[in-house]
C-alpha cells in the first residue's frame, strides 16, 4: 500500500488511475502530473520510489481538488443565487441552466443543479 | 487546452456592451429616480454599482439595485421572463 495525499492505493494500481480518483483530477490532469515528475504512463503506483511520491504529494496539495474544488463550486452557484441571476434561479429550481429544452431529457439537471451541490457531481 | 470559455463569449474587440444609459451622478441629499430601461443585453458596469434600474422584461419593469457581485453581467440577467406554469382548474368546460 502506497499513501498518496491522504490516500492508500494498492501497489498493482496505475499511477495515473490513481490520480484520477481524486475529484478535479481527470485523465488530462493526470497525465500532465505524472509528465512533470517523469513518470512513464503504464507505471504502477508500487514502482514510484519515495522522493516522487513526495514531489506528487507536494504538487496536489498546491491544487485546487477534493473539497476545496467542491466548496468552489458551491460558492459560485450561491453567489449567482444571492445575486438574483437568471442562472441562480435555474440552479435553485433544479432545471437545466443553459437553455437546453426542459420537455424530456432533463435528469442530469435534476439530480446537479442545486444550490448546495451535495453529490459527487 | 483552451483559454476559458467565459471569455470566448464575446469578441475582446468589442469590449462589453456599452449601451448609452441617462445615467445620473446624483448630488448628495437628492433622490434619483431608478432608471427605466428595456436595454436587457447592456453589461453591467463598475460604475454602474448603487443605481437602481428598472429593467424590462417584456411585460413589466423590474426594479433591480446594482451591487458589486453583478459587474460583468448583463441587465438581463436580473429581470426573469418566464412565468412558472402553475394549473388552474376551470369550471366551465
Amino acid at each position: 500500500m502506497v499513501f498518496i495525499f491522504g490516500v492508500n492505493f494498492p501497489e498493482q494500481n496505475l499511477v495515473k488511475r490513481s490520480l484520477e480518483t481524486f475529484y478535479g483530477i481527470g485523465p488530462q490532469v493526470s497525465q500532465r502530473i505524472m509528465a512533470r515528475f517523469h513518470i512513464h504512463p503504464t507505471a504502477k503506483v508500487g514502482e514510484l520510489i519515495q522522493p516522487k511520491i513526495l514531489s506528487i504529494n507536494a504538487e496536489l496539495t498546491n491544487m485546487k481538488i477534493e473539497n476545496d474544488l467542491r466548496r468552489h463550486i458551491q460558492d459560485n452557484i450561491k453567489r449567482l443565487r444571492d445575486m438574483g441571476t437568471y442562472r441562480g434561479r435555474r440552479h435553485a429550481m433544479g432545471l437545466p441552466v443553459r437553455g437546453q429544452r426542459t420537455r424530456t431529457q432533463i435528469t442530469t439537471a435534476r439530480k446537479l443543479n442545486r444550490i448546495e451541490r451535495d453529490r459527487r457531481g | 487546452m483552451f483559454p476559458t470559455r467565459a471569455l470566448c463569449a464575446r469578441s475582446v474587440w468589442k469590449g462589453p456592451n456599452i449601451v448609452p444609459l441617462p445615467i445620473v451622478r446624483p448630488k448628495p441629499g437628492e433622490k434619483v429616480p431608478p432608471i427605466k430601461t428595456q436595454a436587457r443585453s447592456a453589461t453591467i458596469l463598475p460604475n454602474f454599482v448603487g443605481l437602481k434600474f428598472q429593467v424590462h422584461n417584456g411585460k413589466i419593469y423590474n426594479d433591480i439595485t446594482i451591487t458589486e457581485d453583478m459587474v460583468g453581467h448583463k441587465l438581463g440577467e436580473f429581470s426573469p421572463t418566464r412565468k412558472n406554469f402553475s394549473y388552474k382548474q376551470t369550471k366551465n368546460k
